[in-house]
């Protein structure tokens, strides 16, 4: 082999790896530019084929399988805790929902039941957004026995014009042989340009 | 690329909140100067699950999800609970269940957004999968009714996997029907001009991948397309030998960009091809001062010699490729050590050191890699779609295996709890027995049927005395005894007066309990209702109380077999996500070393070529020397 016949070999395997290059880089979008492989070059041969993308296929089928039965393992545990833990007719359990909360930004809650201070939550800004998003927390979960039970919550936040605010309701209620839910809300009274912190209890 | 896949974050995050957002739960949206009336929670338990979603974590609200579903929980919400659930196991990863929800739910009365949006993730993370027919068909059923950036993704995806599947005039006919965003535009030119190219179609190529080549931008992205475009085109002109067109256009690729190695490596060959040699050798030289794990400071290193040899400088030519063989001796080695550290270690454990493990997101990817002498060879596997898959495939595995450990400890405390129960149980019993034999429940309705009987008969016979204080009715036994004597001794005038006196007194004292008898007979029967529904309580009671008596062993039996059942399943479970980890991490080895093995395999081949030249050299050396005289 002369040297110009090298050279000549030299510049297609160049031109060979701006191709394999061009191609790698064919976009998506401006999101998976970043992603786009910096030109990974192409090798003059085929490289050992050590993992297949058949491979992948096979591997992550058997990944999705196993999986969706640790996600379904994982619901029965819960389901076993909450009936061995909770039983329905003992369960009480309390959530915390706000809604709009353009006149409060929730820091914490305290609940007492009958009397005792059963939970003492601080948020973070995280779950305060969730809760603003529409997500409902479920901040205690209890037994209590059958009959009549005071519970009494106070929230404290920031409430109009970034006062600081602290305010409470209370509900008398009837536990009885199902589980009861009661719902702590936080709405926001337009009228009053107030917040408003009410008790609902899901028959 | 770290700043970007950052980036990338939140608009994938976006993208899919959006999609699920009205399937989600429209609510808390600010409100309107006017105001919004407040929204009611429809089922405490989706507002739950929706609590964790929000925050990530899709794990945690997809095990919430699945419970409340299964105790019947969310009746108000079922048709956007399967639709999230859907996002849910796509957002974990789970694109074959979440392929079927989405085939069955979609199918039926869902509004075209969410059916487009559904679409479109399940499709991408189908092609970030390489299911390349799936994500096809998913594709295609989105409709234009979309927003214009999603539109304009999904097009480039349907695109860019036409191209992949080498269908180069399919991609073609699509891209060059392209009516898309204005920021996409150029990636659809830039996409439509390499598939010209591969279509040996340069010179329709040519004006796509110029005008993308030329565009006006401080988008570093952007920026980074307009370099590869004019890399692109430069090398395929060179490739036609049109190395005179192709060099302004090489040089056009920033120097401080990613690719300025190339464009300096190809800016040199388009000078050697028009026999510049002495200004091929300026980019070049440049370029070989650089890192040799770049390919083209790797093919600089034949270059350079080359071009001193076109020069006839063949002493520094062959100390060049002398040079050149030295470094390639050295960085074969390191390849060498490098490869046998993967096939020993734990490459991915060590990949994953400074993960944050708590969440699991589909977005997630490995964006640095540790300090490690293997590190520096594997930056462009973490662009690859197929490793970062599979990492995340790793690290999933991973946290569900963290997952079941957590669970271990409870159920492990389930235990001792059922067996405390059982032990309170056994010590209860022989007093709830004491209580129940002691309770005469029969009898006490007996009584309290008598009782409601009497007071029938006192009603019907208006005996109102019988209603009377004990005082009153000892009064009324008195006068009742006197007039007895009274009616014994009719005729005696000495019990006149007392007969006047005991008429009186009767009279005040009839009307005083008839006066009385109404509310004392109504509070009579009140009693008998609050004896009624005290009984019935009692009897409830004790009904559970038996049933309890009877249930609590095989309560307590059922759960012990449950505990038992999910232990089992644990256990099997381990073994299973230990099992395929360890095939994952063989898997992801196996790629990292095929990536080296590629780099092993190029180096080798120009090292080949470099001793093969310097052979040359000498051997022209040789030859070129004066023959001794012949003897």
């Amino acid at each position: 082999m002369n040297s110009k016949h090298r050279v000549v070999s030299i510049i297609l395997r160049a031109a060979l790896l701006a191709c394999a290059w061009t191609a790698a880089a064919a976009q998506t979008g401006p999101a998976d530019a970043a992603a786009a492989p910096a030109a990974p070059p192409a090798a003059t041969d085929a490289a050992p084929a050590a993992a297949a993308p058949d491979d992948f296929k096979t591997l992550d089928q058997e990944v999705q399988g196993l999986k969706k039965d640790v996600i379904d393992l994982n619901k029965d545990l819960f389901v076993l805790e909450e009936e061995l833990l909770f039983p329905a007719n003992t369960q009480v359990a309390l959530y915390v929902s706000m809604d709009v909360g353009t006149f409060f930004a929730l820091d914490s809650v305290t609940i007492r039941i009958d009397n005792k201070e059963v939970k003492n939550y601080l948020y973070t800004a995280r779950e305060a957004d969730a809760l603003l998003k529409g997500g409902v927390q479920q901040i205690y979960l209890g037994n209590l026995k059958v009959g009549k039970h005071e519970l009494v919550a106070f929230f404290t936040g920031k409430g109009p014009v970034e006062r600081a605010y602290k305010r409470g309701a209370t509900i008398v209620f009837d536990k009885g042989v199902g589980a009861k839910y009661l719902e702590l809300k936080i709405t926001d009274r337009l009228a009053k340009h107030q917040p408003e912190f009410t008790i609902k209890d899901w028959e | 690329m770290q700043s970007v896949i950052n980036r990338l974050r939140p608009l994938i995050l976006g993208g899919l909140l959006l999609a699920l957002a009205p399937a989600a739960q429209p609510k808390n949206v600010k409100p309107d100067p006017n105001g919004l009336p407040p929204q009611d929670v429809k089922d405490l338990h989706y507002g739950d699950v929706l609590f964790y979603f929000y925050q990530d974590d899709y794990f945690d609200s997809i095990t919430r999800l699945l419970a409340a579903r299964q105790l019947g929980r969310i009746p108000h919400t079922e048709g956007e609970a399967e639709l999230l659930l859907g996002g849910l196991y796509l957002s974990l990863g789970e694109h074959v269940e979440a392929g079927r929800i989405f085939e069955e739910l979609l199918n039926k009365n869902t509004s075209e957004a969410v059916r487009n949006k559904a679409w479109f993730y399940l499709g991408k993370v189908w092609y970030q999968r390489g299911y390349l027919e799936e994500a096809e068909r998913a594709l295609t059923q989105v409709s234009d009714k979309i927003d214009p950036r999603i539109s304009a993704e999904r097009y480039m995806l349907l695109a860019q996997l036409m191209m992949r599947e080498q269908r180069y005039d399919d991609a073609i006919a699509a891209l060059s029907k392209w009516h898309g965003a204005a920021d996409w535009t150029a990636y659809a030119q830039f996409n439509l001009g390499v598939a010209l190219v591969r279509k040996d179609r340069l010179a329709d190529a040519m004006p796509y991948l110029d005008r993308v080549g030329r565009i006006e931008t401080r988008s570093e992205e952007l920026l980074s397309l307009k370099d590869k475009a004019n890399l692109a085109l430069g090398f395929a002109l060179l490739q036609a030998q049109r190395a005179a067109e192709a060099k302004p256009i090489l040089q056009r690729v920033r120097l401080e960009g990613p690719y300025s190695s190339k464009a300096l490596l190809g800016v040199g060959w388009a000078d050697a091809g028009m026999g510049e040699f002495k200004r091929a050798l300026v980019p070049w030289l440049t370029l070989r001062k650089r890192s040799l794990l770049d390919s083209a400071v790797q093919e600089s290193f034949l270059t350079v010699p080359y071009a001193f040899n076109q020069l006839s400088a063949t002493g520094q030519a062959a100390e060049y490729y002398s040079s050149a063989i030295d470094s390639f001796d050295a960085e074969l080695k390191r390849i060498d050590d490098s490869i046998e550290k993967i096939r020993n270690g734990d490459l991915l454990d060590r990949l994953l050191n400074d993960d944050k493990k708590d969440t699991l997101t589909w977005y997630w990817q490995l964006s640095t890699l540790p300090d490690a002498p293997e590190s520096r060879y594997l930056y462009a596997l973490l662009a690859s779609n197929e490793f970062q898959e599979g990492l995340k495939n790793y690290r999933e595995l991973n946290y569900m295996s963290r997952n079941l450990d957590n669970w271990r400890d409870n159920v492990a405390a389930y235990d001792d709890m059922l067996d405390t129960r059982q032990e309170a149980y056994k010590r209860r019993v022989p007093k709830a027995d004491a209580v129940m034999a002691a309770t005469d429940l029969d009898g006490l309705t007996r009584q309290r049927v008598d009782f409601e009987s009497r007071i029938n008969a006192i009603e019907k016979s208006s005996d109102v005395a019988a209603l009377g204080t004990p005082e009153e009715q000892q009064m009324w036994m008195r006068l009742k005894r006197i007039e007895d004597y009274l009616v014994t001794h009719p005729d005696d005038p000495d019990l006149a007066e007392m007969r006047e006196k005991h008429r009186l007194m009767k009279g005040v004292m009839y009307w005083r309990l008839s006066g009385s008898f109404k509310a004392r007979l109504w509070n009579e029967r009140r009693s008998v209702k609050e004896l009624e529904a005290e009984l019935k309580e009692t009897q409830k009671r004790a009904v559970l109380v038996k049933q309890a008596r009877a249930g609590m062993p095989t309560n307590t039996g059922a759960y012990a077999g449950r505990v038992a059942a999910v232990r089992d399943r644990m256990d099997q479970l381990q073994q299973r996500l230990a099992d395929v980890s360890a095939q994952q991490n063989r898997f992801l080895q196996a790629l990292a070393i095929r990536e080296l093995e590629g780099q092993k395999l190029r180096i080798s081949t120009y090292q080949i070529q470099a001793r093969y030249e310097l052979a040359a050299i000498y051997d022209r050396a040789s030859s070129d020397k004066p023959k001794a005289p012949q003897p």
